[in-house]
């Protein structure tokens, strides 16, 4: 009882979200870590569709100069 | 035939009327290919994620166009690239039809660093304006979750307008 997790759900599902927008950097955001790395889907809970979805969103945006490739890259 | 929309980047210290010659001769370029126009606006200017040619800042322009000739399209493509003032530019297929782009009254919003007085006054204003939002999504059964989140948001705000002045000297005295 004491190490029950807690139960990972897809953020697109929830909140119906069907399409992801390069251009949607706030969303964006929540799925890349601190050095602008994107989070694999056993930490994000995402569903493998959406996942596909939101790595182009994420590839196209950086393209762009939305998001960056590489940020506060440890030395 | 397919829709797309092309995202460019111009040197953000153009002046209005040089942006909007480039804008012109973009608008020529693409009826070259038999493009049908959509939209044709400036995103705005936004800090760039990293320097492209030691530049930080970029002004963003959108266009949203249905596809002409394909061949001539590639042309356009190798256009964009080699035009000096489009810093870098990105096509993409559009699953739907993009809507006609009307330019909306913005809304000044409510800012964060006012005095004690303001932020009281201004706490009811943004409640009016929850409670015609949350009118306007009720109908919509898909909203919902999003009206709850705005009540949520409109409880929040009384709070913090009572606990602010007490909080806000202090973190002016830190600074």
């Amino acid at each position: 009882m004491a190490f029950q997790s807690r139960k990972k759900f897809c953020y697109f599902k929830e909140n119906g979200i069907t399409d992801i927008d390069y251009k949607d950097v706030k969303l964006l955001r929540r799925f890349v870590n601190d050095q602008g790395k994107i989070m694999p889907r056993r930490i994000t809970g995402s569903s493998a569709k959406m996942h596909r979805k939101l790595v182009r969103a994420i590839k196209r945006s950086r393209s762009i100069a939305l998001m960056p490739y590489v940020e506060n890259s440890a030395e | 035939m397919r829709y797309y929309e092309t995202l460019y980047i111009v040197n953000p210290n153009l002046e209005n009327e040089a942006l909007d010659q480039t804008m012109g001769e973009i608008r020529t370029e693409l009826e070259k290919t038999k493009s049908k126009l959509i939209n044709h606006r400036v995103w705005g200017k936004k800090r760039l994620a990293y320097q492209i040619d030691k530049q930080k800042y970029g002004s963003y322009i959108l266009l949203h166009f249905e596809g002409g000739d394909q061949d001539q399209m590639n042309e356009f493509n190798t256009w964009m690239k080699l035009n000096n003032t489009v810093v870098r530019h990105m096509t993409v297929i559009l699953d739907e039809k993009p809507e006609v782009y009307v330019e909306e009254v913005k809304e000044e919003p409510a800012e964060d660093k006012t005095t004690e007085s303001v932020a009281e006054k201004a706490a009811p204003v943004e409640e009016a304006e929850v409670e015609i939002a949350s009118e306007e999504t009720e109908p919509v059964e898909t909203d919902d979750t999003e009206s709850t989140d705005e009540k949520v948001e409109a409880d929040t705000p009384e709070e913090v307008a009572d606990e602010s002045p007490e909080e806000e000297p202090k973190e002016k005295e830190a600074e």
